[in-house]
């Protein structure tokens, strides 16, 4: 963290002393050390050093100030413009599907995020999905036309625990005029994620319960402040789940037709990739840096 | 039911926003000093201005997105004149050279059934309804993307750099692009009309060329490793028409959403097409600009 080490400056050249002759000449422009005219630090002589002889240096002062080290050190970014230190993130969103073109599952979300440090939080978040799966059109041209079906799911719901860092800040120029700053950050998580198999080989019996399976997840989001407490947000977000899937064959009689145990399939490992597009606000709004600028 | 559980997460939602906004803390902030030598001064100084006058040469390779029955992957390169650091004019072009079938598309090959129901979408090899067999690979008669020519525009509004771990830098710039795409697209010919083959004759599943016209848009990132290269990652959309399957899926019935046993221009249905590309940018000549 920037602000969290000192600034390099070399040590404080030493105050001219009181000018010779008794006189308190401290704003005197050609009273310098070392010239005619001018106290030697220390040599007392009257003026300021006489009156509080500690405000003023000693020769072994001087001598001690030269030989420290100074950390000549000036960082990348100071003061850094939104920091997100023992703050709270709530981030709305909206889903989009990004992998699944036979089904898309869109839908809202909302994150509520920790940071432990400036840049590590701990959060949750969760998606819904109910009443927005979309089953694409051409799913069922392709069945009518060729009598192949393929097994499809829908979700119902998503809910994660999560941990985000932030390796990325910076700031961004916009036509060379104006400036916002930005940050990119890695997520990665476990949760569960509320999903079914939706009926299109034997629908007439076939009637899935949604049921939760445990769900990892990792993604890439990118942040653009309009404020210190206030951003649009990017993410990318892979979830990964093993999905359930309907059996591809039905029971000859009605009987086997009616019994669930005949009508899920295989197992398939599923990558839910989805682009999440939405707003985060920090709160507390406004802080306090512990160092100046 | 549904809209007694969607208020009941509102509520618990705008409850968590409610509490997490009371639990903050008050803090003062840190205003944005508007006077002192700063005041008035240019936001960048001596920017590198990497791309003002400008030709850029940039090899690429794209990939589709979101495929259905084939995936394409498109060698290609754009040229691209930049007026200004901002603007840019000029034209991406690419070939279809690699053409993948998908899963789905094995899928069907190797399961579909050929009888006299699926004779008109998916092709065999039978002359008759008794003597329908598997003839050709489905994915034959799948439609192609062949060559690619966009003419666009390209404006870059945002420029800054990438830092990482405070380690790595690199000079980056946002831009977004539109234009005119022509794709040249090999799909399933007209059948079931007079002159035409019938829809269940074999011969019908030959591919016939055509040019579609579609606006072309996107999104992309620069990044500058040198004054001389670059490096490109963008999202191109280009929405049109095809007949991806080759199959007679429209024509007749309500809003004629029913097949007709012919094969046209209706059969053609919507798709929001979509690609990601990689580049590699040469920026001549080989020293930029710098703002003053």
């Amino acid at each position: 963290m920037a602000q969290g080490k000192k600034g390099g400056k070399p040590a404080t050249t030493p105050a001219a002393g009181a000018a010779a002759g008794g006189d308190i000449e401290i704003d005197d422009p050609n009273s310098q050390p070392g010239q005619p005219g001018a106290a030697d630090p220390g040599a007392g002589g009257g003026g300021i050093c006489d009156i509080d002889p500690s405000v003023c240096s000693k020769p072994a002062d001087v001598a001690a100030a030269a030989k420290k080290t100074v950390h000549a050190e000036i960082y990348a970014v100071q003061q850094i413009y939104a920091l997100r230190y023992h703050r709270f993130e709530v981030q709305p969103y909206w889903a989009f599907s990004l992998n699944d073109q036979f089904v898309s599952h869109n839908g809202p979300g909302l994150g509520i995020n920790y940071y432990i440090t400036n840049v590590l939080a701990v959060g949750i978040n969760g998606n819904l999905y109910s009443g927005f799966n979309v089953d694409s059109d051409f799913n069922f041209q392709n069945r009518r036309a060729t009598r192949v079906a393929v097994p499809l799911n829908e979700y119902q719901w998503g809910a994660n625990l999560n941990f985000t860092y932030v390796p990325m800040y910076g700031k961004f120029a916009g036509f060379g005029d104006f400036i916002f700053h930005y940050d990119a950050y890695v997520v990665g998580g476990v949760g569960a994620i509320s999903t079914r198999p939706i009926p299109v080989i034997d629908p007439d019996n076939r009637n899935f319960p949604y049921k939760p399976k445990i769900a990892f997840n990792a993604g890439l989001g990118l942040r653009i402040f309009f404020n210190r407490w206030f951003a649009a947000d990017l993410e990318l977000r892979d979830y990964i789940y093993n999905e359930q899937l309907e059996s591809l064959s039905i029971g000859r009689t009605q009987k086997e037709q009616q019994d669930q145990s005949t009508w899920y399939g295989g197992n398939s490992l599923t990558n839910n990739v989805a682009a999440q597009l939405g707003v985060t606000i920090f709160f507390p709004f406004s802080w306090e840096y512990r160092l100046p600028k | 039911m549904h809209k007694t559980r969607k208020h009941l997460l509102l509520s618990a939602a705008a409850a968590a926003f409610v509490a997490v906004a009371s639990y903050a803390p008050r803090a003062d902030a840190q205003e944005i000093q508007l006077t002192g030598p700063l005041a008035g001064a240019p936001a960048v100084r001596k920017l590198r201005l990497y791309r003002e006058g400008r030709i850029d040469i940039e090899p690429s390779v794209s990939f589709t997105l979101l495929d259905e029955y084939r995936r394409t992957i498109i060698p290609g390169a754009t040229l691209q004149y930049n007026v200004t650091d901002y603007l840019g004019v000029g034209v991406w072009g690419g070939y279809g050279v690699i053409s993948l079938a998908t899963d789905l598309t094995d899928q069907i090959d190797s399961t579909a059934a050929r009888n006299s129901r699926t004779a008109p979408n998916v092709n065999h090899s039978g002359t008759d309804a008794a003597s329908f067999a598997k003839g050709p690979s489905f994915a034959d008669q799948t439609a192609k993307l062949t060559y690619f020519i966009a003419p666009q525009a390209q404006f870059a509004p945002f420029r800054g750099k990438l830092a990482i771990f405070q380690k790595f830098f690199v000079d980056t710039d946002l831009y977004v692009h539109g234009g005119l795409i022509l794709v040249g697209v090999q799909e399933r010919g007209s059948c079931g009309f007079e002159g035409k083959p019938a829809c269940t004759d074999p011969k019908s599943f030959a591919l016939e060329s055509r040019t579609a016209v579609a606006p072309t848009f996107g999104l992309g990132l620069s990044f500058y490793t040198s004054n001389l290269l670059s490096f490109r990652l963008e999202y191109r959309a280009f929405p049109f028409s095809w007949n991806r399957p080759g199959f007679d899926q429209r024509g007749s019935g309500n809003n004629a959403k029913a097949p007709d046993n012919k094969v046209d221009g209706e059969d053609q249905t919507f798709k929001f097409n979509q690609m990601i590309t990689l580049g590699v940018g040469i920026s001549l000549p080989g020293q930029p600009k710098t703002s003053d």
